[in-house]
């Protein structure tokens, strides 16, 4: 009885949906806008991520050693450093290494290559260069360095040069985000009523239906769910229409991204695949969950002949 | 068969419809309630169907033994399998087709698709639309439309057929071919309850005749005419 109830529902909802094709067209299209709107949004978010951290990944700190200071003594300095935990990263250039990076940076510049000869050794001492697992991590790390211990060993730190720049990045992302989150919740709003009207407008074309059905003695549950059903298979139809077209959008701004971005690697199509199932997933329960709320609402006016 | 015991039914705000209403029909009677309009016999078959409900008081409804006057909500599917109902308007699903019209009353009540495939041509052959089955309403005459509407509403062989108005939207040839149907069905031993405005109708069936006049029983006749 249930298994003949459930495989009716599924036809019913088969027919209604070929036989009212224009009506359910015209759902999925709108369904299909929303998923658009939302996942414009999820690009949106997608790409000041990568730009942000991206600019994020060249923040650093860097620590110049005098050039007398013998490496053991570095050695000490950075297994210190690495006993904090804010610490991600320490990299060591060994003045040799720094003189060669120097040496082939300005090569054009005359002056500095004749200085360089003249002088017997190498005039630069080691550097380590620190990173943190958070932004907010570096002045940790800082007061770490700032033991006066090693300031004896310190010709400079590099941090400063950066320090103005942190701020505003996190300044940027806490607002981006911000932004981002009172965008999403207004298109989700908006979503909702748009999503929740067109399928209040599908049933209401279907009211003479209803009460037919209902004076034949069919049952609540019977007459709903054919159309609870219909309205999920615009959601998933919506879905897939809604996918297609973003990653063909995708496929055609990802090498004008890659451009715009110099230098910042944006890839969006990576993004959404190993994001797949948590952002499409997430819609379509989203959309499945709205329209068998929207349909029970609207249905229940009509279901008390 | 049907009782209807000191019923009285008020829309709101104050528009008495019926008043202490007491009507008995014994099963496999033709009964024809007849009444100006806005007498208040619509709201009978209403009441009869569960469309509405009484006004709380101490009246009762009974339909085949079932007292059916605070009848829940999650029962009336099966009341309604129970008594066939035809409508002035017919009320066919536009988007099925004669056959699937017919079968949906069987597929209510989760008859399997065998027995559907069985009876709906047998019943559609009864009221003579045999050859029609994938027809859609709109392609359909009156009178054909009302025949489908007959076959729905027997295909539970039910023990009551309620017919409001069955031949309001239907010129003489068709109307008789309806109530010759209808006698039909009642030979059969189907209590036929037949609500109507129609005089030519009503007088020419020579059966029991309940007359309404605002909202209260003004005559009942074995063997009545309608004479207002």
């Amino acid at each position: 009885m249930i298994l003949i109830t459930a495989k009716r529902s599924i036809i019913f909802a088969i027919q209604s949906f070929w036989r009212n094709i224009w009506l359910s067209l015209a759902t999925i299209f709108i369904i299909a806008l929303t998923f658009l709107s939302i996942n414009f949004l999820v690009v949106i978010n997608a790409i000041s991520d990568s730009a942000i951290a991206a600019v994020k990944d060249k923040i650093d700190v860097s620590v110049y050693f005098k050039q007398d200071v013998r490496e053991t003594k570095i050695a000490e300095v950075k297994s210190h450093i690495e006993t904090l935990l804010q610490v991600e990263k320490i990299t060591y250039i060994s003045p040799d290494e720094n003189l060669r990076v120097f040496t082939e940076r300005r090569k054009d510049d005359t002056v500095i290559q004749e200085v360089l000869q003249e002088l017997s050794g190498n005039p630069l001492g080691a550097t380590l260069i620190v990173k943190a697992k958070n932004l907010n991590d570096y002045s940790e790390i800082l007061k770490a360095i700032d033991n006066p211990a090693y300031s004896d060993l310190i010709e400079k730190k590099g941090y400063d040069d950066h320090h103005s720049a942190i701020d505003n990045i996190n300044t940027i992302t806490n607002n981006v985000k911000r932004g981002a989150w009172i965008v999403t919740f207004m298109f989700i709003i908006i979503a909702i009523l748009i999503v929740f009207n067109t399928v209040r407008i599908a049933i209401f074309t279907h009211q003479q239906e209803i009460g037919i059905m209902k004076l034949v003695g069919a049952s609540n549950s019977f007459i709903r769910s054919p159309f609870i059903l219909e309205n999920i298979f615009s959601g998933v139809i919506a879905c897939g229409i809604a996918i297609s077209v973003i990653y063909f959008i995708l496929s055609l701004i990802q090498p004008h991204l890659n451009n715009f971005f110099a230098g910042v690697n944006v890839d969006l199509v990576g993004y959404f695949n190993a994001n797949f199932i948590a952002i499409f997933g997430s819609q379509l329960v989203g959309i499945i969950l709205l329209n068998i709320i929207s349909s029970s609402l609207a249905l229940g006016k009509y279901l008390k002949v | 068969m049907i009782h209807l015991i000191n019923i009285s039914k008020t829309f709101e705000p104050n528009t008495v419809a019926l008043k202490n209403i007491n009507l008995h029909i014994e099963p496999g009677e033709f009964v024809s309630i007849v009444g100006q309009s806005g007498s208040g016999k619509t709201t009978i078959a209403r009441l009869l169907i569960s469309e509405i409900k009484p006004d709380s008081s101490e009246g009762k409804i009974i339909v085949g033994g079932w007292d059916i006057t605070n009848i829940k909500s999650r029962q009336v599917p099966s009341l309604r399998r129970q008594i066939g109902v035809v409508f002035q308007d017919f009320k066919l699903l536009p988007k099925k087709t004669v056959f699937e019209n017919v079968a949906f009353a069987l597929e209510v009540s989760g008859a399997t698709k065998s027995r559907i495939n069985s009876i709906v041509p047998q019943v559609l052959k009864i009221v003579d639309l045999g050859d029609k089955l994938d027809r859609y309403p709109q392609e359909m005459s009156g009178g054909e439309k009302q025949r489908v509407a007959i076959a729905r509403a027997l295909i539970h062989r039910p023990k009551i057929l309620l017919a409001d108005e069955p031949t309001g939207n239907l010129d003489a040839i068709n109307s008789k071919e309806i109530i010759d149907l209808l006698l039909k069905i009642n030979e059969f031993g189907t209590t036929v309850v037949l609500v109507s405005h129609d005089k030519d109708v009503v007088n020419g069936l020579k059966k029991r005749v309940v007359t309404i006049e605002n909202g209260e029983v003004s005559q009942d006749q074995k063997v009545g005419k309608y004479v207002i």
